[in-house]
């Protein structure tokens, strides 16, 4: 082993030093968003009380009263649609590209199906307006007649609505659910997919019986980070919602959503400091929903982490094995 | 040796790089610009007027259309040197803006407030009151072939299709001048929702900016919106005929909108409001429109050359300026009012010497 002198680990401890200092910025940073919300949501909270400010349906700013059930069940209603309807197309996606697809048309279909999301989502939400509004309106009058005993589904269609808004948030999820479902479902063994084939199941019971269950709780930890990627988006939704601060009853109702209040009052509200101050608490509340959604997301991926279940098995047989009276 | 090469060659783009944007960005001595921002129902106006500064006096205008209220709050943080705003300022707005300095009002323009809709089969001159338009945008007159609208209108074949409304999502002087006529024509109005920038519109879709609402109204078959008379023009929008005060069902015209200026009080500082004028021939949803700009830029943090951009821009308005409203559809100043807003020109200064 050569001796280096110490000037020569110099170039080491520089690396070690920046790059913990890179690591902590980035956690300082978060804390001080979160705090920073905090700090300018006091105003609000101290005049509407925190849970009237998330609780209570009204968001009428000019009399000062910021109570915002509907921007959160706005938000929370498009994320959910958008996972109903993306969800299963980016999954069906995923696992044509894994089994169905010839192999010389994987590597294109991976691009392409990862293109979707290189779209800025502003070019989604003027694509919405100018070309998805008019041309669904007459479908979705149809299914609100035809399907109106169905809750939720009925009214009035004028536009834009909760359903352009989830159809859109779906549209960009699928990137980001498909990669992850993809990666899930190649991990599956191929002796689990052989043994179903052998055993005589057709391609279709094959992938509902050897490879859906294996990739469950990696498609769950996908779709709820899909889920965390909707509920922030905020230019695409605020021009196909309908800026309507109200709880709609059907999913062609006109709505609002967290994220689109602050991009459209943020103007008006740099004057007055309490309607910034609620504007601010919009803001901590996505922040809070979002990192809930964000975090289940990740316990749940590590639920169905592959070394882990073997651990967990192995624990198991060990607990058994060691019990008095002993299993054979 | 590779490193330092590279590291040299990256330095070198990124010297030259800040040299053409130092280079690039400077000013040029004699053209000075100006930049506003706030109301769109009046931003066609502005920017013609500065299409034509830019080549008379070298003076460039930026005007950016976002809505009187957002106007009137960049003004008050000193982001923009002049803002236009339909409503004048409130007291608690004055309050806040005249620390920095004392804003002026000037009046530029009147403009009519449409009532724009696009329903199949129905063609223009509508007829409706204050009353029922209350209730449509109250969403109590739900459908096109409604009693109420049907009454005023014998003869019209109405679709039984649901009405929607269409409606401000940013904080608007078209709001409140149209908030404002319905609060004079309905009590039920002025209890339930009332009358400002922003209101809590019990229904209806929001759009941003007058061109929002008329893009809206444009792609939204059965849709009913309130929109500046530039803007349904441009659209050719179907406008109604509304109820004045005097009781004759009038169309948005020049000439109605002139007459709704007719014997408007003006107080001293030019805050004034037209409101459900009573002229018989008005169209009684008419909105005055500001240039709201601070007596004492230099004061309030802009330089003089601002200062005097702003005077040769308000002084081009007031002259010239009102011949070419005509064009873009927009009513000229009442003499009198233009008198007053003329003198009060000259209170503008920098740092209290005359400009």
């Amino acid at each position: 082993m050569l001796e280096r002198s110490p000037m020569a680990r110099l170039p080491d401890q520089a690396l070690r030093w920046i790059l913990t200092a890179l690591s902590f910025g980035i956690l300082l940073l978060l804390v001080y968003f979160f705090g920073k919300l905090s700090l300018e949501s006091v105003d609000v909270f101290q005049h509407q009380g925190i849970l009237s400010f998330a609780f209570s349906n009204d968001w009428n700013p000019s009399q000062s009263q910021f109570g915002g059930l509907a921007l959160l069940f706005g938000s929370v209603a498009t994320a959910l649609i958008a996972l109903v309807i993306g969800v299963p197309i980016a999954v069906a996606t995923a696992v044509f590209i894994v089994e169905l697809c010839p192999s010389r048309l994987r590597s294109p279909l991976t691009i392409l199906v990862e293109l979707l999301a290189a779209v800025p989502s502003v070019v989604y939400g003027l694509w919405g307006v100018f070309f998805l509004i008019p041309r669904l309106r007459p479908f979705e009058q149809w299914a609100a007649d035809t399907f109106s005993f169905l809750p939720w589904v009925g009214g009035p269609v004028a536009g834009p609505s909760y359903f352009i808004a989830g159809l859109i948030l779906a549209i960009m999820i699928i990137p980001v659910v498909s990669a992850i479902s993809r990666e899930v479902i190649s991990t599956v063994p191929t002796d689990h997919k052989e043994a179903a084939l052998a055993l005589g199941a057709t391609r279709w019971e094959m992938i509902r019986t050897a490879i859906l269950p294996y990739s469950r709780s990696g498609i769950s930890g996908a779709a709820m980070l899909g889920l965390g990627r909707a509920l922030g988006e905020t230019i695409a939704v605020t021009l196909v919602i309908g800026n309507a601060a109200v709880i709609g009853h059907q999913i062609f109702d006109q709505g609002y959503s967290l994220a689109a209040v602050i991009a459209n009052e943020f103007g008006e509200a740099s004057a007055v400091p309490l309607y910034s101050s609620a504007l601010f608490a919009c803001g901590l509340l996505l922040f809070i929903v979002t990192l809930v959604v964000n975090g289940l997301a990740r316990y749940i991926v590590s639920l169905g982490d592959i070394e882990r279940r073997v651990e967990r098995a192995r624990r198991s047989e060990r607990k058994s094995a060691a019990a008095p009276g002993g299993a054979a | 040796m590779k490193f330092s090469k590279q590291a040299g060659a990256l330095s070198l783009t990124a010297a030259a790089a800040l040299v053409i944007v130092a280079c690039g960005g400077s000013s040029s001595g004699s053209a000075s610009t100006i930049n506003g921002s706030g109301s769109t129902f009046a931003a066609p106006i502005y920017q013609q007027w500065g299409a034509t500064t830019k080549t008379d006096d070298s003076l460039t205008v930026n005007y950016q259309g976002v809505g009187s209220g957002q106007g009137i709050s960049e003004l008050t943080s000193g982001t923009v040197d002049f803002a236009g705003s339909d409503p004048p300022m409130t007291d608690e707005e004055l309050a806040a803006a005249s620390k920095k300095s004392a804003p002026l009002h000037f009046p530029t323009a009147l403009g009519a407030i449409t009532i724009s809709y696009n329903v199949s089969g129905v063609a223009t001159g509508l007829k409706l009151d204050g009353a029922t338009l209350a209730q449509i945008f109250l969403g109590k007159v739900s459908t096109w072939n409604d009693p109420a609208i049907a009454a005023q209108n014998p003869g019209v074949t109405l679709p039984s299709n649901p009405i929607t409304v269409v409606h401000r999502s940013d904080s608007s002087g078209t709001t409140k001048g149209f908030t404002g006529y319905l609060t004079a024509v309905d009590p039920n109005w002025s209890s339930e929702v009332g009358k400002g920038k922003t209101v809590k519109w019990p229904t209806g879709t929001g759009a941003k900016g007058n061109d929002g609402v008329a893009a809206a109204v444009k792609q939204t078959p059965n849709s009913v919106g309130y929109v500046e008379q530039a803007y349904a023009l441009q659209n050719k929008f179907t406008v109604a005929s509304v109820k004045n005060a005097a009781g004759s069902y009038v169309e948005p015209t020049l000439a109605s909108t002139t007459a709704a200026g007719q014997g408007t009080t003006v107080p001293a500082d030019l805050r004034f409001t037209i409101s459900n004028p009573s002229d018989p021939a008005a169209y009684p949803i008419t909105s005055q429109t500001f240039v709201v700009a601070y007596t004492d830029a230099c004061k309030a943090g802009f330089t003089e050359q601002v200062a005097k951009g702003i005077k040769t821009f308000l002084t081009y308005g007031l002259g010239a300026g009102q011949d070419a409203l005509a064009q873009l559809n927009y009513a000229k100043l009442p003499a009198d009012i233009n008198s007053k807003a003329t003198a009060q020109l000259s209170k503008l200064v920098c740092n209290g010497k005359a400009l």
